[in-house]
C-alpha cells in the first residue's frame, strides 16, 4: 500500500542522533508537585443567573423585579429560613447536607464588564477589569510551579486562555487513547525530534513545533496512566457528564495533574429563560452528583476541590423578553471534603443597593478565590501567579 | 512582479495559486496584477441553495408547521454551510469571497433559519469590497442579527442592549471607547427594530423610543442609522477597521505607522476597497516579515490545500467533522466575537489534527473524532447526540490535476510552491533526504509539515 510506503520510507530518516536539548530535558524532568491536591475549575459558560439559583425566597425586590421568572418556595428546596436553591440542584442536596458544598456569594470585582468575552477572559486571567493579560492565572501557574503540559488538563478539544501560561501552556483532551493513536505514526516523530532551531523559538514557528512536542510526550504519559483505571460510574448520557467522568478517570488512576477545567453552555438565557436554566442545572447537579460520588469511592475527594463560576451573573431586573441581561457579581461553589465554611459562606446580595446600571454589587473578588486555592490549598506562591496580593478566604 | 510576493499576495487573498497562474502572472507588474484582482472582483455571484420548500408559503402556514419548518430549516443551514465551503473551493471573485470570510469573523452573526442566513451570508459577500458605513447599518437591519443580538426584543418599554454594547465593543469602536450610558442611550436609538417573517426589515414606530438620547456627546432623537453615523465619525472607528484587516491580511503584530497610513486612507470615505488597494500596493505588504509568518485558520488550511491537491470529502457530515476538529465551522462561530486567530488556532490537539489531515484526506488515512458539547443555542438535544466517532473520511483526490500542474517541477521546486514560511534546518535536512519519494508522497509530506501551517 502506498501509504504504509510512505511511512516506512519516512523512518529511516529517525532522528536518534538527534535529540534537542530541551526535549531531552522534558522527557527527564520528574514532575515537581508542590502539593498533591487538585482544583477542578467548572465554567456555566454564558452567564448563570445566581439570583434564580441561589434564591432569597422572602425577598419582595427580588418577586417585584422579576415578575414572570421569579422562582416560588415550591419551586426550591430550603436551605435556610430566607433562602432556597433552584430544585434542579437536587442532586446535591446530599452533599450540601454532608457540608461538601460552600457557596460564597456576591462574587466579582471592580468595574465590572458586561460582555461575555472580555468578562471570561478577565475570570480566566484573573486580571483587573482594564488590565489586558495574555496568559491566564491556571497557564501561570504552570509557569510557576515549572509544570508540564500535562499538570492542567482541559477536556476539550481547544485550549482556553486561563489554561497559557507566558513559557508554558496546559493541555487539551477529550479522549486519551485517541489522542495518544494519533501521534504514533513515525513522520512525527521525525519531525519533532528533527526541530532544532532555537532562534525559531521565539517565533509563530518554534511555537507550532513547540506544541507538537508538548503534546507528543503528554499524550503518552496520559494514555499509559490512566488506561488502568476506568470508572464503573454510571454517568448520565451527556457530553458535560462524559467531561467529568474523563477527570474522574484522570484523577483515580493517580495523573499527576492538579488542576483540570471543564464547562457547560448555554446560560446566556436573554429570553424565555425558565425552561432552559432548569434544564442546564439539572444537568449540571445530576452529573456533579456521581462525580462526587465516584471521587469518593477512590478515596480521591479529600484531595480535590471543585470550584463552579461563571463570568458574571445576570440583572435583577428581568427583561421584556422573559430573560435576564448581563449582570455583575454571581456566586460561586465551592465542593470539598474538608471546608473549612460549609453551607453559604456569605449573606445574598442586597437587592436594595445596586449599581447604576440595576446591578449587584460584589463584596468578594473573585481573585480573592483564586489566592486561597493557591495559597491555602495547592501551596503555592499566589502573589507571584495573581501579580498582586489578595487578602485569603477561609472555605479551606 | 516577483513570484514570491505573488505567492504572498495569493496566501492571504486567496488560498494559493497554481504553478500556471504563478507563471502567467509573473510576467506582469504589480499594479497591474492588483488591478486585475480587483476587476475579478467587480461583480457579486450570491451563493443559493434551493429553498423552493418556502415557495407559496405564508406566515400561517409557516407558524402552523414550525417545528416541520425549523428541521428542514436547520438542514438547509447546513447545505448553505458546505456550499460555501465549495465556493470558497471554487471561487470566481477571489477577493471578494476572502473578504467575505473575513466580514464573517467580524460581523459575527448565526441563525438557524436558512433564510435569514441565506440573505446574511450574501450581504456581507455584496459589501464585503464596498462602504463601511453602508455595511453597518444593512448588518443592523439584517434579520439575523436581529436575532442573534436580541435587538428585536429591544422595546421602549425595555431596552435590550445587546445589540447596541456589540455594535461598538466588536463592530466598530472597540473595548473602553464608549461608557455603559452610551450603550443605554444608543439601546434606545435602536429600539423598534424587527423584521417580517421573510426576513425583509420592519421598523416598528410603536416600540421604537422617540426621545432625545445624547450619544458621545451628541443629542437628538436618534435612531439606528444616526448612531452609526456619529461611530462613523469617530477615527477610531477606521483605525478600529484597519488595525482588524492589518492582523488579518498582514500581520498580528501590529505596526502602528502603517496602521497610521491606513486610517488616513480609510477615514476619508470608508470605502472598504480602497482600503485594501492601499494595503495591497504598499511596499510592507511584501516585507519579509509579513510573507510566511502568520498561521493559516482551519479554513485557510483546508482550501489551501485543495488548491494544491484538489480533494472533495464525499460525505457533508464529514466535511463539519473536519472542520470541527480544526476548530471552525462555517457558519458557525464559537460567540459575538467570532474566532480567536493567529496562536490560539493552535493547541496540542488542532496541531496533530492539522499534521495528520493530510495524509487522511489524500491517502485515505483513518482519524478518531470527538464531539464537545460548546454549541451555546443547542441545550435542548445535546442529551441524544452521540458521544464519539471513529472514522475514515471518505475522499475523492484529483491526483491528474496536481501531476499535470507540477510536472516540470521536481521535489525540491515543490517544497517553495508549497511552503512559504522558513524551513526549521532540521526538517529541511530531512526534506532533502526524502526528495527521491515520489511526487505524490513527497506533497503530502510536505503538508504534514509544522512550516506548511504558516503562510
Amino acid at each position: 500500500m502506498k501509504r504504509r510506503d510512505f511511512l516506512k520510507q519516512t523512518t529511516f530518516a529517525s532522528g536518534m542522533f538527534f535529540v534537542p536539548q530541551f526535549l531531552k530535558a522534558f522527557e527527564q524532568m520528574p514532575n515537581k508537585t508542590f502539593s498533591n491536591k487538585k482544583v477542578v475549575i467548572i465554567q456555566l459558560k454564558g452567564g448563570n443567573d445566581g439570583l434564580n439559583t441561589v434564591v432569597p425566597f422572602n425577598n419582595d425586590i427580588y418577586y417585584q423585579q422579576r415578575n414572570n421568572i421569579a422562582l416560588k418556595q415550591n419551586d426550591l428546596f430550603k436551605i435556610s429560613d430566607e433562602v432556597g436553591l433552584h430544585k434542579s440542584l437536587k442532586p446535591l442536596q446530599n452533599l450540601y447536607n454532608k457540608g461538601f458544598v460552600s457557596i460564597i456569594n456576591n462574587v466579582g470585582y471592580p468595574n465590572p464588564n458586561l460582555s461575555h468575552f472580555r468578562a471570561t477572559d478577565i475570570w480566566q486571567t484573573a486580571s483587573d477589569s482594564n488590565e489586558f493579560l495574555q496568559n491566564g492565572w491556571v497557564g501561570r501557574y504552570l509557569d510557576h510551579t515549572k509544570g508540564n503540559p500535562f499538570s492542567a488538563i482541559e477536556v476539550d478539544e481547544s485550549l482556553s486562555l486561563m489554561m497559557k501560561g507566558k513559557t508554558q501552556n496546559g493541555l487539551a483532551i477529550t479522549d486519551p487513547k485517541m489522542f495518544y493513536n494519533s501521534m504514533k505514526a513515525p513522520f512525527f516523530n521525525n519531525v519533532v525530534t528533527n526541530y532544532n532551531d532555537a532562534h525559531l523559538s521565539e517565533h509563530n514557528l518554534g511555537y507550532l513545533y513547540n506544541t507538537m512536542i508538548d503534546a507528543k510526550s503528554s499524550a503518552k504519559y496520559i494514555f499509559e496512566k490512566s488506561k488502568t483505571k476506568t470508572s464503573p460510574a454510571e454517568y448520565p448520557k451527556n457530553i458535560f457528564a462524559k467531561q467529568l467522568k474523563t477527570i474522574s478517570q484522570f484523577i483515580n488512576s493517580g495523573l499527576e495533574t492538579q488542576v483540570f477545567y471543564a464547562g457547560l453552555s448555554g446560560f446566556d438565557t436573554h429570553a424565555n429563560q425558565t425552561n432552559s436554566q432548569a434544564k442546564l442545572l439539572k444537568t449540571y447537579a445530576e452529573s456533579m452528583e456521581v462525580f462526587v460520588e465516584d471521587l469518593q469511592k477512590n478515596n480521591t475527594f479529600e484531595d480535590v476541590l471543585i470550584l463552579t463560576f461563571s463570568e458574571f451573573g445576570r440583572r435583577v431586573k428581568q427583561n421584556e423578553s422573559k430573560g435576564t441581561d448581563h449582570g455583575t457579581a454571581n456566586n460561586v461553589f465551592v465542593m470539598g471534603k474538608n471546608l473549612k465554611k460549609q453551607g453559604l459562606y456569605n449573606d445574598l446580595p442586597n437587592l436594595g443597593d445596586l449599581d447604576k446600571n440595576g446591578n449587584l454589587k460584589y463584596e468578594i473578588d473573585f481573585r480573592e478565590i483564586y489566592a486561597t486555592i493557591l495559597d491555602k490549598w495547592l501551596q503555592v506562591d499566589d502573589v507571584a501567579i495573581l501579580n498582586k496580593s489578595f487578602s485569603k478566604l477561609n472555605f479551606v | 512582479m516577483k513570484s514570491t510576493h505573488i505567492q504572498h499576495l495569493y496566501n492571504r487573498i486567496g488560498f494559493g495559486i497554481s504553478p500556471k497562474e504563478l507563471s502567467r502572472l509573473s510576467k506582469k507588474t504589480k499594479k497591474r496584477i492588483i488591478n486585475e484582482l480587483f476587476s475579478s472582483s467587480k461583480t457579486t455571484t450570491p451563493l443559493k441553495v434551493d429553498i423552493s420548500f418556502l415557495d407559496g408559503k405564508t406566515y400561517k402556514d409557516l407558524k402552523k408547521e414550525r417545528k416541520e419548518f425549523q428541521k428542514i430549516s436547520r438542514k438547509k443551514v447546513k447545505e448553505f454551510s458546505t456550499a460555501w465551503f465549495d465556493r470558497l473551493n471554487n471561487p470566481k471573485e477571489i477577493l471578494r469571497e476572502k473578504m467575505t470570510l473575513f466580514w464573517a469573523n467580524h460581523f459575527v452573526c448565526e441563525s438557524r433559519n436558512i433564510l435569514f442566513v441565506d440573505s446574511y451570508n450574501n450581504m456581507l459577500r455584496k459589501n464585503a469590497l464596498g462602504d463601511f458605513r453602508t455595511f453597518t447599518k444593512k448588518v443592523s437591519k439584517e434579520a439575523a442579527m436581529l436575532g442573534y443580538l436580541n435587538n428585536k426584543q429591544n422595546k421602549k418599554k425595555s431596552p435590550n442592549e445587546n445589540f447596541a454594547r456589540e455594535l461598538m465593543e466588536l463592530f466598530t469602536l472597540g473595548q473602553d471607547q464608549y461608557t455603559e450610558k452610551d450603550i443605554k442611550e444608543s439601546a434606545r436609538a435602536f429600539t423598534g427594530y424587527n423584521h417580517k417573517f421573510r426576513g425583509e426589515f420592519n421598523f416598528r414606530e410603536k416600540h421604537h423610543d422617540e426621545n432625545e438620547k445624547t450619544f458621545l456627546g451628541k443629542s437628538g432623537n436618534f435612531n439606528g442609522d444616526d448612531i452609526i453615523d456619529i461611530i462613523i465619525e469617530k477615527k477610531q472607528c477606521a483605525r478600529f477597521i484597519s488595525e482588524k484587516i492589518y492582523s488579518y491580511f498582514v500581520n498580528e503584530n501590529i505596526n502602528k505607522k502603517h496602521i497610521d497610513e491606513m486610517v488616513s486612507v480609510f477615514y476619508i470615505d470608508y470605502d472598504i476597497e480602497n482600503l485594501m488597494r492601499f494595503v495591497l500596493l504598499s511596499k510592507w505588504f511584501y516585507a519579509d516579515e509579513n510573507i510566511g509568518t502568520k498561521i493559516k485558520s482551519p479554513i485557510e488550511f483546508l482550501v489551501g490545500m485543495n488548491t494544491i491537491v484538489p480533494y472533495k470529502i464525499e460525505k457533508t457530515k464529514q466535511i463539519f467533522w473536519v472542520q470541527k476538529m480544526l476548530g471552525q465551522v462555517l457558519l458557525n462561530p464559537p460567540n459575538v466575537a467570532g474566532w480567536k486567530t493567529g496562536r490560539n488556532w493552535i493547541d496540542s490537539n488542532t496541531i496533530v489534527t492539522r499534521l495528520r489531515l493530510p495524509s487522511v484526506l489524500l491517502n485515505n488515512a483513518e482519524i478518531a473524532y470527538s464531539e464537545k458539547g460548546d454549541e451555546e443555542t443547542m441545550i435542548t438535544n445535546f442529551k441524544k447526540r452521540k458521544l464519539s466517532r471513529r472514522s475514515i473520511i471518505k475522499v475523492t483526490a484529483d491526483w491528474k490535476y496536481f501531476e499535470e500542474n507540477y510536472k516540470n517541477n521536481s521535489n525540491k521546486e515543490l517544497i517553495y510552491h508549497v511552503i512559504t514560511s522558513k524551513i526549521n534546518k532540521g526538517t529541511a535536512e530531512m526534506l532533502a533526504r526524502n526528495e527521491k519519494l515520489s511526487k505524490h508522497d513527497f506533497v503530502v509530506q510536505l503538508m504534514s509539515l509544522p512550516e506548511y501551517q504558516l503562510c
